[in-house]
């Protein structure tokens, strides 16, 4: 049994890379037993990817791991586990139609003779509960159980497998206020069993709250570690952010016109609530925040795809029916979604296909497509953004990322909408394609379009946006001009409750 | 990946069909008789017809099990309301309407109800023969108005043309265009490869999938008509079994069984070979029932050989890596 | 749908338990005979083969699979087994209990290694099976039928045996099965295994199950109680054809997703699946008692069907809104 602060994980000059991309350039990580360990940076800093690596999901390329002093096993989750490391996700994925005792005790099961000794799996189940501070009834079943509780089990689950070090990726995104308090007092629990606690947030003021040590991550490299008396909220979010902004975006001055569309008090109790914010002709509002926020659905319900409880969607000045795609197509509007594996593009199908999907009106005649124009259209569009592929009837499938990116905005674009709204349109592209896209959505707004433009990234938020909206937990928590914005406003917006610098 | 190798399905299918065709010919006298190729159109075409239905259902990722309960069930109404004084032409569309409105209690219960389709269509596949059966009970009704039976059982003229052969084609080509060359077709095979996409595309899902449902019945209902009249007999246990020949043929055809995937001619070469088999088989006096084996072999093929051959693919891809 | 909410998941069987309690007496008032102890032993001899069947599939559909073919082996065992006997005469019961099963095991040993191992779609693979198994019968048995001259008498005499005046020999099986499987599923990792793949299959691969081994073993299982039911059903009816059994497939899906076994995987007992199966028998004595002809027999089954279905997917919906009403809850 570790002492409290004994060395339990050390990591050091850790690399990383997928493909051409370089995720992790020589990252350290040292953590104690007893101490609960904070693992910030924005999106794309290496967190996850840490994590990964010590869930034995990915294999790190150099440095090295030492656990207790011997060598880390990687590249395997069933070694990581025997080695005492649990991981917790975002969406903890338990079996929904079994027990939480059941869960907390799959496929290890106590026995009794040749039977599995339910009684014992039961008490233990909730020895670990309790232990945790979570009166959970280990009897019932993991469906209708909320995250939170999901969590918790997932966790008991953990303490049952001996685990030293557990690791929590974006924990407390899902959870409510209450919740959050109970998970750390969970947290505190497993301090005090001298276990460690590795967590990646962006709630700022909770990492304050329960963290012991702050490790912060930018661009793939740690930039600091420090106790958490040692640093505080301001130094964190310039260590987080601080890079030299250069002027990767040539941002043109479009002329903005009236206000194309209007939201207001856009209410879906679920997801967002009371939002409201215009968009002019030949504007870029950024729509910014943290995963989660609220963001993506109220796209969505801009669109039609979702509903929305109370509030109006007007389109130059009148208002949208709600719930109907159609009608929003019908409004000019288009909506480049945040996946676009899943929700943007047909993978088996061709690049051309997929291009026409929402153009089928100028393409065919009275009753039947027709294929000369299609072709026409795809060779169009192929040329206007460069997209790079081998035949136009190649599954979309077979095209880096970036040009699935640009077939996405190929068939939306095609469609001439005067409300052009994109979700996260250039996450995971090379950078040469990013500059390309972004030079795409500035052309676009000096056609006179208006542009909504979701994005976690921050330089792109602050590089092309004329204005920026925060978004947190649901609800508009800021509005800033070009002018006025800066890095640290927009996280310190995004993740607390404070102003920021 | 996938798509290429479906496009060679098609043309394996067509090779295979081919090639069954000179095997026959070559070891029976009569195989390509034109009575006996009559035949074959004969035999087939209620199920073709079914097809043509059931083909956009599986495309979109659904499955109907009741298609030849529906035919059954509209069968036994023709003959039911036909034999209560109904005048021919009613008793026809009530068959119909009665396919069209099976189809629709399915596309609903599975869509606005939310129920899968597999278990769904195999309750109605049972409740639908079962009302069949209680209409009629063990009655049949042989008495239909010639020029009906004639539509149903006799060729043009003195060709092998079977009467009904036609309207097959017609349909055929009807569907195929509808499938392959406008927007419906193409949002049909939307919903089959990414439901989400298609939700994002803009295309109501639930609409698209009922009309399919009740386009199934109507063609059931159709089929239903041909049926009565080619056999003469209206009867609850018409048609018993023809579900899983329809949806061997069109699995045989390269509709995948995941959705998305599917063409018309690769259906149509899938019934003629299942057709084809068949008759081959009884020009040899063989025992019918090696049909039943072999279909069903047939169909364990259709589903197993791209898992195969992709898997050898890879193999292959990973070899080439190492080296 | 007052009762529907009442039906929690884990004493499901217990509401199967009292509504086939009603059922029956509905039943008995309806047809005072059902009552009688020769009305229960004929509702026990009835259900028999199919409740073994149900009991059979039921870690299958646990696992989110199917299995079609279940009804053919069933034709095709008694088939067979008949016909060894025909030219075995000194063979006993002993050897057909042995025989048939096995007879049933290739069949499931066929289909495991399809949906297991090249993990093809069950519905289809077991459709082709189904096929094959239904045609090789007719081929095989070339029309030749079998009656109870044929048959061992020991195997006839169990057919006739009847415990307590009311329980016959086979659904003594039946029970003995049931609860031996029903134990198997809830005190044995590879039972508790079955219901994790079929709850979340991509978390049962994470965890370390060995998929593919339960679900091949699921369905040698589901193939050897077919087997097994085959000379049940050679008991009872004591002559077979080639038409054996025919058709009887979705009577068994039938009983066992009424019984609790849910088409979405996860959950379901085969105590549940056994009392699923004597519903149906039930309900359906019952309407022929008022009178209904047994030509509804089929629309009755699938309308249950589709009720049962119904009332999963309530239950399903019922739990998806009130994880959906805390999420606002959350976010307020």
């Amino acid at each position: 049994m570790a002492q409290k602060g004994d060395l339990l994980l050390q990591m050091k000059g850790v690399q990383k890379r997928f493909g051409g991309a370089i995720a992790l350039r020589g990252t350290d990580l040292s953590i104690r037993a007893g101490e609960i360990h904070a693992l910030l940076g924005e999106n794309g800093a290496g967190k996850s990817t840490m994590l990964k690596i010590l869930a034995g999901v990915h294999v790190n390329d150099g440095g090295t791991i030492t656990l207790g002093g011997n060598a880390f096993t990687t590249g395997s989750p069933e070694a990581a586990i025997a080695q005492g490391i649990a991981v917790i996700y975002q969406e903890p994925s338990l079996f929904l139609d079994l027990t939480l005792a059941e869960n907390v005790f799959i496929g290890r099961q106590p026995m009794k003779g040749a039977a599995i000794d339910w009684n014992k799996a039961q008490e233990e189940a909730a020895r670990l509960f309790s232990e945790l501070g979570v009166p959970l009834d280990p009897k019932r079943q993991a469906r209708g159980l909320s995250i939170a509780d999901q969590q918790v089990v997932e966790i008991a689950k953990a303490l049952s497998m001996n685990a030293n070090i557990i690791l929590m990726d974006e924990p407390t995104a899902a959870l409510s206020a209450s919740e959050v308090e109970r998970l750390m007092t969970v947290m505190k629990s497993l301090k005090a069993a001298n276990k460690a606690v590795i967590f990646v947030s962006h709630r700022l003021d909770e990492v304050f709250a329960i963290s012991d040590y702050i490790t912060v991550m930018r661009d793939g490299a740690t930039v600091s570690e420090n106790s958490v008396s040692a640093t505080d909220l301001q130094k964190v979010i310039k260590e987080m952010v601080g890079r030299e902004l250069t002027e990767l975006f040539p941002k043109t001055e479009n002329k903005i016109g009236e206000i194309a569309l209007e939201v207001s008090d856009l209410t879906n109790p679920a997801f967002f609530r009371n939002i409201s914010f215009t968009v002019r002709r030949g504007e870029i509002v950024a729509l910014a925040g943290l995963v989660g926020s609220g963001r993506s659905e109220v796209a969505r319900a801009i669109f039609g795809i979702d509903k929305y409880t109370t509030g109006s969607v007007k389109v130059n000045g009148k208002v949208m029916a709600m719930g109907s795609p159609v009608e929003a197509m019908n409004q000019k509007i288009a909506l480049v979604p945040e996946d676009r594996r899943q929700q943007g593009l047909f993978m088996i199908a061709g690049v051309d296909r997929n291009i026409s999907m929402e153009s089928f009106d100028r393409l065919k005649g009275k009753l039947f497509l027709n294929f000369k124009k299609e072709r026409a259209l795809t060779e169009i569009w192929r040329e206007k953004l460069s997209i790079k592929y081998a035949a136009p009837t190649n599954p979309v499938e077979s095209l880096s990322g970036g040009n699935q990116q640009k077939t996405v905005l190929a068939k939306w674009l095609a469609t001439d909408p005067e409300i052009l709204i994109v979700d996260e349109p250039t996450r995971g592209i090379d950078v040469g394609t990013k500059a390309e896209v972004h030079k795409l959505i500035n052309a676009a707004a000096g056609e006179g379009k208006a542009v909504l433009m979701i994005s976690s990234e921050l330089p792109e938020v602050l590089g092309m946006a004329d204005r920026i909206i925060v978004m947190r937990e649901g609800h508009k928590v800021a509005e800033l001009s070009r002018k006025e914005a800066t890095q640290e406003k927009v996280i310190a917006a995004a993740t607390t409750g404070s102003k920021g610098a | 990946m996938k798509f290429k190798l479906r496009l060679t399905w098609d043309t394996s299918i067509l090779a295979l069909l081919a090639t069954v065709w000179i095997a026959a010919s070559l070891t029976t006298d009569n195989f390509l008789s034109s009575i006996n190729v009559s035949q074959i159109f004969s035999n087939t075409s209620e199920i073709t017809i079914m097809a043509f239905g059931v083909i956009f259902l599986i495309i979109t990722g659904e499955i109907d099990l009741s298609v030849a309960s529906t035919l059954a069930l509209g069968s036994s109404m023709l003959g039911w309301s036909y034999a209560h004084g109904a005048p021919i032409w009613l008793a026809i569309l009530i068959c119909i309407a009665v396919g069209t409105l099976c189809g629709f209690i399915n596309g609903f219960l599975v869509t606005k109800v939310g129920l899968g389709s597999l278990a769904v269509t195999i309750g109605t596949l049972a409740l639908y023969r079962g009302i069949a059966n209680g209409v009629l009970g063990k009655n049949t009704i042989n008495e239909f108005p010639d020029f009906w039976t004639g539509f149903g059982f006799d060729t043009i003229g003195t060709s092998f043309i079977p009467q009904s052969l036609p309207v097959i084609i017609l349909f055929g080509i009807g569907f195929g265009l509808l499938l392959h060359n406008t927007p419906f077709g193409r949002r049909t095979l939307a919903i089959g490869q990414s439901p989400e996409a298609a939700r994002f595309a803009g295309i109501n899902v639930i609409k698209h999938k009922i009309i399919v449902f009740t386009f199934t019945g109507f063609m059931s209902g159709i089929a239903g008509v041909l049926y009565t009249f080619r056999f003469s007999t209206a009867q609850a246990d018409n048609g018993i079994g023809l579900e899983l020949l329809v949806i061997s043929a069109c699995l045989l055809g390269g509709v995948s069984i995941f959705g998305g995937i599917g063409t018309m001619w690769g259906v149509i070469a899938g019934v003629l070979l299942a057709g084809s088999v068949e008759s081959w088989l009884t020009l040899r006096e063989i025992n019918a029932q090696w049909r039943t084996i072999v279909t069903g072999i047939l169909l364990l093929i259709s589903v197993a050989a791209p898992v195969l051959i992709n898997k050898a693919k890879a193999a292959k891809a990973k070899a080439a890596n190492k080296s | 749908m007052n009762f529907l909410s009442r039906l929690k998941p884990r004493s499901r069987e217990g509401s199967l338990g009292i509504i086939l309690v009603i059922t029956v007496g509905v039943t008995g008032l309806i047809n005072p005979r059902f009552l009688t102890g020769d009305g229960t032993r004929d509702l026990f001899t009835s259900t028999a083969v199919v409740a073994l069947l149900a009991i059979g599939m039921a870690p299958i559909i646990i696992m989110r699979h199917i299995d079609l073919s279940v009804a053919s082996t069933v034709g095709l065992t008694a088939w067979f087994i008949a016909d060894l006997c025909a030219k075995h005469p000194d063979f006993t019961w002993v050897q057909c209990f042995i025989i048939g099963p096995m007879i049933g095991m290739v069949v499931g040993i066929l289909n495991g290694l399809l949906v297991a191992g090249l993990r093809l779609p069950s519905l289809v693979v077991t459709l082709g099976t189904l096929y094959i198994v239904r045609g090789a019968v007719y081929v095989i048995s070339n029309s030749v039928d079998y009656n109870a001259q044929e048959m061992p008498p020991s195997l006839l005499d169990l057919g006739q045996k009847v415990f307590f005046g009311i329980m016959p020999f086979t659904f003594l099986l039946v029970i003995f099965a049931m609860l031996v499987t029903a134990w198997f599923m809830k005190y044995r990792k590879a039972g508790r295994d079955c219901y994790a793949i079929g709850s979340n299959p991509h978390a049962a691969d994470l965890v370390g199950i060995k998929v593919f081994r339960r679900t091949f073993l699921a369905y040698v299982f589901s193939g050897a109680m077919a087997g097994l039911a085959g000379v049940f059903y050679l008991m009872r009816f004591a002559q077979v054809d080639s038409t054996a059994f025919y058709g009887q497939e979705l009577a068994v899906v039938a009983a066992a997703v009424i019984g609790g076994v849910t088409i979405a995987g996860g959950s379901g007992t085969t105590i549940g699946a056994t009392i699923g199966a004597l519903l149906v028998q039930t309900i359906q004595g019952g309407l022929a008692a008022i009178g209904v002809d047994a030509f509804w027999k089929s629309a009755i089954n699938g309308f249950l069907l589709i009720v049962a279905i119904y009332a999963d997917r309530t239950l399903a919906r019922k739990s998806e809104s009130a994880l959906l009403a805390q999420r606002i809850k959350e976010r307020a």
